[in-house]
């Protein structure tokens, strides 16, 4: 099922709070950056008034269990079971089952749209926590469902959330030696998983414009023509060579308002960063060293870069003006490090690590300082952010045994590095590159 | 910043005959090659070099990481021993209202309604009291750990919440040093300048209007930071002879007139 | 597919290690099967890959000599165009064994030109960590892996 590239989202208005009017915070808060808490228990009922409504309540459920914050309480042991979004609950029902929070909604039809409304209750304090009115197209439920999640893990973290979210990544079917990768976007939680190149050749490191309208990404040419980068319009499907360069050229990323794309250019055995203005297509050198430069990602306020190079010996992190210049290593621990991405807040650098034959994913601050590994194996590699800086995704590859490739696979991690997943995909995958949210 | 300037300079006097010696090992093998006709040789004497080249980037690199993380443990020991002699200095001196030195004795006193009540500020109008003393013992104490956010918060919020305090002035100081230390020269100026501003009188006067210059010249405005460093002798004529030396220090390195 | 891939990659080892023991009595064995002057000749009899330490892109005294031999064989056929392709063992992170492959691919390209190909004949493609040869996860497949390619079209 293809999702319009933009949903229209006729009106989201907060609910005005049945029964008591004051918000109160209790056990439905949590500190995700406390060392050690204790998932919220949390109900989730389906939505009544039509058949829409218990799978927008099966995809919420999916969502808060699946990031680690929630403990979703199965609906066998729900008492009350004709709870609307019209009235308060009996909340001495729910504390019975041990629920802190619950959610409750309603679907109506409204001419040819559907009308959702829903509730977050608290439990311990039988007050509203929380309450939204959405009207769109049928067909958009899931995002509303994830709208919804989004609402829910904000009331309760404070921090923003992060489901109504994509994934690109790439694909990884057949035999080890003859791999066929291609890139693939889906919903963050796996659903409508559809494919945007068509594996007749490589294609590698999707990443998202801002606008989530475009995604660039490395292809190789027909007839084993070098590598390329391409700029692709992930709905007409239209796609852009991204400058024709004697050299193979690699490893793009959009800046942060989308009108530029970084990448690494090899020459002669140098690989600099560049950047090209998307519109123009003008190319600008950024480094000028005989090392390998690459893996270039912008600070989210668009005035730095972060890139590792071998001009040291051996892989390390360095920053520079975005304009280039300035440029200064910041990562100094024992091994390699490579991969760098900014989080979208600003706060930390996240990056892979190799180090004693083993790979880690990591955190550091844009100094360098207060490195903390997130995630190791034998494989892992390529970490993104979720927009609200807070959860990494990353893939991991299992060592390959009898001529068989080792399996790769999407995780998703929190920056405590206590809650690890893996995320579903259809195909082997790996390269993933989380979206931010989706404009609504 | 400036004497890590002068020591990479000397740095690189040390290392730049070695690239010198490089070159001249690399260049007569390169025409005996071309005698020679084999390529192979250059090729080689190249890659040997650019090999080099990378293992002594990667030398410097490091050289230069230890270098600045010596130069932050230095401004740290710096702003801790300052401290202290300020303590010395204020204990020794008779202070209105008797609080005593601050932080230890204050800082590991229990804090709450058993705690004394330290004298009433000048002001009178702070709310702060012992607990407003609390959060500038834990904010110091922070910017002594090397956590400048934390301890930026910290004199900000004591700040905001005790003006009038005796220690305003002291927080305002130390608040534009957390930025500094990060080397967040712009934030430092407002802090140095507001400073300056508001606790002209405070002790730490003489030490923020020191550092308000440091702060200009490190942003390139010379003359600007030499404005400030001849205000000195006026505003402070009472000031140390460390903090004095330490003005024509600073008004000679940035050639003032 | 991968098992003759396997087969065909085992044989070409073998011949590598017995040309290196002596370069002139190369194709007396070989020679039956294939057609001098073709892929097949110069896939066997003089060795198509040479190999790298980890992070490396210095060619080998291993990697000379096949490179020589090389050379002398695209001396005497000029009709082949040459691409050189780079690859890397699986112990690095996809984007830097792009680069790195590349390096190494040069790395040969360079030296095949100091040996008298012109450069114009050289085209070189890297494939970093995208195409294991052979397939696995030890210490043997990643020195196998690390590795410049000429291939003939």
């Amino acid at each position: 099922m293809m999702l319009p590239r933009r949903t229209t989202l006729l009106g989201g208005v907060a609910l005005a709070a049945v029964g008591t009017a004051s918000t109160a915070r209790a056990q439905l808060t949590i500190d995700m950056t406390r060392p050690s808490f204790e998932p919220v228990p949390i109900a989730v009922v389906d939505f009544k008034g039509d058949a829409v409504g218990a799978q927008m309540a099966g995809v919420i459920r999916n969502n808060l269990q699946n990031c680690g914050l929630f403990r979703v309480i199965p609906s066998s042991a729900y008492i009350q079971k004709d709870v609307d979004a019209t009235s308060p609950p009996r909340f001495q029902d729910w504390r019975i089952v041990g629920a802190a929070g619950l959610v409750v909604g309603q679907v109506t039809s409204v001419g040819g749209n559907i009308k959702v409304d829903f509730r977050l209750w608290d439990v311990v304090t039988s007050q509203q926590a929380t309450g939204l009115s959405f009207t769109s197209q049928p067909s958009n439920w899931r995002r509303l469902a994830h709208i919804i999640s989004d609402a829910i893990y904000k009331r309760v973290t404070g921090e923003e959330g992060y489901f109504d979210t994509r994934v690109a990544y790439v694909s990884e079917t057949g035999p080890a030696n003859a791999r066929v990768k291609r890139i693939a976007i889906m919903d963050q939680d796996g659903a409508n998983n559809r494919y945007i190149t068509d594996g007749r050749t490589i294609a590698l490191t999707p990443r998202f414009s801002p606008t989530l309208q475009e995604i660039v990404y490395m292809a190789y040419g027909e007839n084993n023509g070098p590598p390329r980068v391409y700029l692709q319009n992930v709905d007409s499907g239209r796609r852009e060579l991204l400058g024709n360069f004697p050299g193979m050229s690699f490893a793009p990323r959009f800046s942060p308002d989308g009108s530029k794309v970084v990448m690494s250019i090899a020459e002669n055995g140098r690989t600099n960063i560049y950047e090209m203005d998307v519109r123009g297509r003008q190319l600008r050198r950024l480094t000028n060293s005989p090392a390998i430069d690459t893996s270039p990602c912008f600070s989210a306020d668009g005035s730095q870069i972060v890139f590792n190079s071998d001009r040291g010996g051996a892989q390390q992190l360095y920053i520079m003006s975005a304009g280039g210049g300035g440029e200064r290593r910041i990562s100094f621990g024992e091994g390699r490090y490579a991969t760098p991405v900014w989080s979208p807040r600003g706060d930390f650098i996240a990056f892979t690590k190799i180090s004693a034959g083993s790979f880690g994913i990591g955190v550091m601050r844009s100094d360098g300082s207060g490195e903390r590994m997130l995630a190791n194996g034998f494989l892992v590699e390529g970490p993104t952010w979720a927009p609200n800086g807070r959860v990494l995704m990353f893939f991991r590859q299992q060592p390959s045994s009898g001529g068989r490739a080792g399996s790769a696979s999407l995780h998703q991690v929190d920056i405590t590095g206590r809650f690890e997943r893996q995320v579903p995909t259809p195909t082997d995958a790996s390269d993933p590159a989380w979206s931010p949210l989706i404009p609504q | 910043m400036a004497a890590f300037d002068v020591k990479m300079a000397s740095l690189m006097k040390i290392l730049s005959p070695r690239f010198a010696f490089l070159l001249a090992l690399a260049l007569p093998t390169a025409a005996a090659a071309q005698r020679g006709g084999d390529a192979v040789y250059i090729e080689d004497r190249l890659n040997q070099l650019q090999q080099t080249l990378t293992m002594m980037t990667g030398q410097i690199e490091q050289l230069q990481h230890r270098n600045a993380s010596l130069q932050q443990q230095m401004e740290k020991m710096q702003a801790d021993y300052e401290y202290r002699i300020d303590q010395l200095e204020k204990g020794g001196g008779g202070k209105p209202g008797g609080a005593g030195p601050r932080p230890g004795g204050l800082a590991a006193a229990p804090a709450g309604p058993a705690s004394p009540t330290p004298a009433p500020t000048p002001g009178g109008a702070a709310p702060g009291g012992a607990a407003g003393e609390q959060l500038y013992d834990e904010a110091f104490k922070k910017l002594q750990e090397g956590d400048y956010a934390a301890a930026e918060r910290g004199f900000k919020t004591f700040v905001q919440r005790n003006p009038q305090n005796k220690l305003a002035g002291n927080a305002q100081y130390w608040l534009g040093e957390t930025y500094y230390a990060r080397r967040d020269y712009n934030n430092a100026l407002t802090a140095f300048a507001e400073g300056y501003k508001v606790y002209k009188t405070s002790p730490k006067g003489p030490d923020n209007l020191l550092k308000l210059g440091i702060t200009m010249s490190n942003l390139g405005r010379k003359s600007d930071a030499c404005a400030v460093f001849a205000r000195f002798n006026q505003d402070y004529p009472r000031a140390t002879d460390l903090q004095k030396r330490r003005i024509e220090q600073e008004r000679q390195k940035n050639s003032c007139g | 597919m991968s098992m003759i891939k396997a087969l065909s990659a085992l044989a070409a080892m073998f011949l590598i290690a017995a040309c290196s023991n002596n370069d002139n009595q190369t194709a007396s064995a070989a020679s039956t099967s294939v057609t001098p002057g073709s892929v097949g000749d110069f896939r066997q009899n003089v060795g198509d890959r040479v190999f790298f330490d980890t992070d490396s892109s210095t060619v080998r005294e291993d990697g000379r000599q096949t490179l020589n031999r090389q050379a002398e064989w695209l001396k005497k056929y000029t009709n082949y165009q040459i691409t050189i392709e780079g690859h890397c063992d699986e112990r690095g992170t996809r984007e830097y064994n792009l680069a790195l492959g590349e390096r190494r691919a040069n790395a040969a390209r360079q030296y095949l030109i100091a040996q008298g190909i012109p450069a114009a004949r050289l085209k070189t493609v890297s494939y970093g960590k995208e195409r294991p040869d052979p397939v696995g996860s030890d210490e043997a497949a990643w020195a196998r892996n690390r590795r410049a390619i000429t291939a003939l079209e």
